[in-house]
């Protein structure tokens, strides 16, 4: 696989959130506004680039049967970092993410990508693969915290778009809403995909990683089988 | 035998560079969160109270269960008023803490939210400080904090009446631990001592 196509499979083709369907705590809970969704996709995205950098790095020294531990260990670490640093620094973003940083350790997409990526290519892929998923994350966040702000709150950004009159949909803040709106995207990537498909003459399927079959992160039991 | 201890070795190797990648970083940022934690209060302390030109911290009861800070604010004629954290267990989700500023005559002045976990959006509004501003400035400590739905008179935002009656009960319980401590603080309302 070329660089360019490591880096852009995530934004779109193999986006974590819309297609892989990884990372959905944090998804569901922060995206109450763009500003929230943008925050914690960044801080996401930092641990993710530095997790495959260290990881792919310390792939030939990683013995594979403590490989789980020793990712938690180093993922960990750069989350304590990451919570730290933006305490000290942006106080006001760390107190509106509060618990969610803390909790980016479990993000499944870091440990996915550590397991499923960095673990068995080199640095330069590595890095590309942690910036795509992790930006892709990040637009993912963005686009749902847009539309359930709009919606719930009128607003963009902190910004009041949709005037006075409008009655705010209070469920969109709500957790129901982020059921509602992920939903109700998923739904829209699945058509235009679907309709790319029939435009190209192809039949229409999910990503292959999609298919259980396929999935490295499924084959852990499998490779614990056959050592 | 060889094994298991290689794999300790290796393992314990990442933990130990982990370990002090943190306390590296720790010792970075400690400073910085000191002082983003006391800017943080000294905004809190400034916009609850009234204009003020020197700040008095006072401790009582230090080193004890109940140690409790107070600000007092001191104006040319003396003291303006106080302000105080409090807290209260009956948010929607965990601690909510206020800073709470009494004036002279212990109406409350002005409230902060300084940390929760109430619900983005809707709990979570209750933060914003022109809405504090507009719902519980000027009103009399002590008693009748209520939100509507109790009776009261304070109904901020629609959806998030239990955190309304926590920031009710935090502030009746800030007006509370006040008005016991009031005589042995530096003032407001102390009373003359011969």
């Amino acid at each position: 696989m070329t660089a360019t196509a490591v880096f852009f499979r995530g934004l779109w083709k193999e986006n974590p959130i819309f297609r892989l369907l990884l990372g959905l705590c944090p998804t569901l809970a922060v995206t109450t506004s763009v500003v929230n969704g943008l925050g914690m996709g960044l801080a996401s995205t930092f641990v993710l680039l530095c997790s495959n950098t260290m990881i792919s790095l310390l792939r030939g020294f990683i013995p594979r049967k403590v490989r789980i531990p020793a990712y938690i260990v180093v993922i960990a670490s750069f989350v304590t970092i990451v919570d730290l640093v933006m305490h000290g620094f942006f106080f006001e973003l760390h107190r509106s993410l509060g618990l969610f940083i803390p909790l980016i350790v479990v993000n499944c997409i870091i440990l996915g990508r550590a397991e499923a990526f960095a673990s068995r290519n080199p640095l330069r892929l590595s890095v590309l693969d942690g910036l795509g998923m992790g930006l892709g994350f990040t637009a993912g966040l963005a686009i749902l915290g847009g539309v359930r702000e709009l919606l719930g709150s009128g607003s963009l950004l902190g910004i009041p778009v949709l005037g006075a009159d409008y009655p705010p949909a209070l469920v969109m803040i709500l957790p129901p809403g982020a059921f509602l709106t992920l939903g109700l995207l998923l739904a829209g990537m699945n058509k235009l995909e679907q309709r790319r498909a029939i435009r190209a003459g192809e039949a229409y399927a999910p990503p292959r990683e999609m298919d259980c079959g396929n999935c490295v992160l499924c084959n852990l039991g499998e490779n614990l089988r056959s050592e | 035998m060889k094994e298991p201890v290689n794999l300790a070795l290796r393992l314990g190797l990442i933990c130990a560079v982990a370990a002090l990648a943190l306390t590296q970083v720790d010792a970075f940022t400690r400073e910085p969160i000191a002082l983003a934690e006391a800017r943080a209060q000294r905004e809190a302390v400034a916009a609850v109270l009234p204009p003020f030109t020197e700040l008095v911290a006072d401790t009582l009861r230090p080193g004890e269960a109940d140690q409790a800070l107070y600000f007092t604010g001191m104006g040319p004629d003396g003291p303006v008023g106080t302000a105080l954290v409090t807290a209260s267990g009956l948010g929607y989700s965990g601690l909510i803490e206020l800073m709470l500023g009494l004036d002279a005559e212990g109406n409350v002045n002005g409230v902060r939210v300084l940390r929760h976990a109430e619900t983005p959006g809707l709990g979570a509004n209750y933060a914003a400080p022109e809405l504090l501003d507009r719902f519980y400035k000027g009103r009399p400590g002590g008693g009748e904090w209520k939100v509507t739905k109790d009776g009261g008179p304070v109904d901020a935002v629609t959806g998030a009446t239990v955190t309304g009656r926590a920031i009710c009960d935090a502030i009746d319980r800030g007006w509370d631990r006040w008005s016991r401590d009031r005589d042995r603080l530096g003032a407001p309302g102390k009373k003359e001592t011969p």
